[in-house]
């Protein structure tokens, strides 16, 4: 395959590399992750994101991009919103998967005598892991008012506060959509779980601010050295997952009508504008508020398990709330035009520069809040959207490390308890369900998150503004 | 009468089977125990299953698609199947297990979806084999 350097942290894979491609892929990496990066099939995956009818601009690779199906994770494509196809490949199954990060009014001096009592609080009160039921208990009506009102309903409905809402990405709800787009199926799946992390690389971590890179951003953001910050990932739980299971079932059978094919299935797609578009569109929207609405009750819960170890007076504020697993119509400049767009946005994150109105006021000045978690060992960032992001990725970064073991290597001859107190000689105390969970997760798993943010902001894609240590993971 | 098959963020299965429609019973049972122990699932209740497609990678998905389906939403943990028939749209059979309990029946991971990312479905000189994917 032809990778040839544009400069010192860009590549391209020019269109003519294969059949079929329609645009150019355009790779963010060091030479040393560009190494890493094609161990796997994520560089033929992003090749075949290009043959998307449709798609305007390169199809992007982020430097944490890492092999997934269809979309490599890490991966951003845009298409055009009138003759272009909207894949549900290019959104994943966990339907706005995202992050979450608050500020709390506690310094690391202050939580780390009681940190135990923390984690063991947090893992109490926020169900992870396949058994768990959360404590939203709503019926199918109230389901229905969560699929349309997204955080909203949740705010409404006791878990949180009103400030929260003006802190997440699209106030935390999208328009659009009519909640019966999404099958009695996933709302099965998916009522009782909201409220719960899930498994896998989702998380609640304790950390504290190491670092400050931009102290005007900080500010912004009321985040100083050694504060506690509090972040959550997770996403749409069973409802997002089904309603991508449904969807890819119905493009693939309706792809043949309209005359598409595709290198890999899990790429199904359908024109944006056609029936099957608009209602996949519809039903990811309700999926995403669905996900907004569990990202906040999970909030809540911390809010309140950092209220019982502290008391009543410690308070959580919404730095910001980011998703990571999405498709969004946006408008960008496409050859000197702008033009509306979808922007598919499969393990990456949404980064727009100061002044841009999407962004809430307090923000405004210094650029929309990138918040990038890394592996439980190591460190998470709070970066800021940038002008040249606009310009060279419809407005969007990566979304973590990257993994880079697979993870039955990473479980291979390691044991769970000496991760565990070898993580605790760090200061971090991790508590998981499993404990495969724990050595899934390990640091060595993954890719630099150092290195990878080094790209993304010497890039000049996203500035750093503070560097965040962990102190207490909790996970599925 | 599987193997877990390695992927650096998600997780795959390789199943045999004398026949499709063991291909398709151990497929199911391989997905199942990916997710939960089941050395202590009793197959004490039986379940009806059944899914259409429009071609054999389809109905594969979906067969196993429908096993989440118990699993995730039903709470059931199904460990013993019977394929009685599989025509070129629709597989019909019958299951075997019991509701979950997390005391008995250790959670292993979340599996999110059946994916058709590298979906492979073969037939060999006296047997079938099938390669899927899995987003955990």
């Amino acid at each position: 395959m032809e990778l040839r350097a544009l400069d010192r942290y860009r590549f391209r894979i020019p269109r003519d590399e294969r059949l079929g491609m329609r645009t150019d892929v355009i790779v963010y990496a060091s030479q040393n992750l560009i190494g890493q990066i094609r161990k796997d099939l994520s560089l033929e995956q992003a090749m075949n994101v290009a043959t998307l009818p449709g798609i305007v601009g390169p199809s992007l690779a982020m430097p944490d991009i890492h092999q997934g199906y269809g979309f490599p994770i890490g991966g951003v494509a845009a298409t055009e919103w009138e003759n272009g196809v909207v894949s549900p490949g290019g959104v994943g199954f966990d339907i706005n998967c995202g992050v979450r990060s608050a500020a709390t009014s506690l310094t690391e001096e202050e939580v780390r005598p009681k940190l135990r009592d923390l984690v063991h609080q947090l893992f109490r009160d926020v169900p992870s892991g396949a058994g768990g039921e959360g404590p939203v208990r709503i019926n199918g009506r109230q389901l229905d008012e969560v699929l349309a009102k997204g955080a909203r309903w949740m705010v409404e409905n006791g878990y949180g506060e009103e400030r929260d809402l003006e802190f997440a990405e699209e106030n935390g709800r999208l328009e659009e959509l009519d909640p019966h787009d999404v099958s009695s199926r996933a709302k099965e799946r998916g009522r009782p779980q909201l409220g719960t992390i899930g498994s896998g690389n989702h998380f609640v971590e304790v950390q504290y601010v190491d670092e400050i890179h931009n102290g005007e951003a900080a500010r912004a953001m009321g985040i100083e050295k050694k504060q506690v910050v509090v972040m959550i990932h997770c996403g749409s739980r069973g409802l997002g997952h089904q309603v991508c299971t449904d969807y890819v079932g119905q493009m693939g059978a309706a792809m043949k009508r309209h005359n598409i094919s595709m290198p890999d299935r899990q790429l199904a797609c359908a024109p944006i504008q056609s029936s099957e578009g608009q209602t996949y569109l519809s039903a990811m929207r309700a999926s995403a508020n669905f996900a907004w609405a569990n990202r906040q009750a999970v909030m809540q819960s911390v809010r309140d398990a950092f209220r019982k170890i502290f008391g009543k007076s410690v308070k959580l504020d919404l730095i910001y709330d980011v998703c990571h697993n999405i498709a969004k119509r946006e408008k960008h400049v496409v050859n000197g035009k702008k033009t509306d767009v979808l922007v598919h946005r499969k393990g990456a994150t949404r980064a727009f520069p100061p002044g841009h109105r999407s962004i809430p006021g307090a923000y405004r000045e210094v650029g929309q809040p990138v918040l990038i978690p890394g592996s439980m060992g190591t460190a998470s960032w709070i970066l800021t959207g940038s002008q040249a992001a606009m310009e060279q990725t419809f407005g969007s970064v990566c979304h973590g490390a990257g993994r880079l073991l697979s993870r039955t290597a990473a479980r291979k001859g390691r044991d769970a308890k000496q991760v565990q107190s070898r993580l605790e000689e760090d200061g971090i105390i991790v508590r998981s369900e499993s404990r495969d969970g724990i050595l899934e997760e390990i640091p060595e798993a993954y890719k630099d998150v150092d290195e990878v943010i080094e790209v993304v902001h010497q890039a000049g894609l996203a500035v750093k503004v503070a560097r965040l240590r962990p102190m207490g993971v909790i996970k599925g | 009468m599987f193997e877990v098959l390695e992927h650096t963020a998600d997780i795959g299965l390789r199943a045999w089977g004398e026949t499709k429609e063991a291909l398709f019973e151990n497929a199911a049972i391989g997905m199942v125990s990916l997710a939960v122990d089941i050395a202590d699932v009793e197959p004490r209740i039986a379940y009806p299953i059944a899914a259409s497609g429009t071609d054999l990678d389809s109905l594969l998905v979906n067969w196993l698609s429908e096993v989440l389906y118990y699993l995730d939403a039903q709470h059931v943990v199904l460990r013993k199947f019977h394929v009685e028939q599989i025509t070129a749209q629709n597989i019909v059979g019958q299951a075997w297990g019991e509701p979950r309990d997390p005391a008995r029946h250790r959670p292993k991971l979340i599996i999110k979806g059946v994916t058709y990312h590298q979906l492979r479905i073969a037939e060999q000189p006296e047997s079938w084999c099938a390669e899927v994917f899995l987003d955990i």
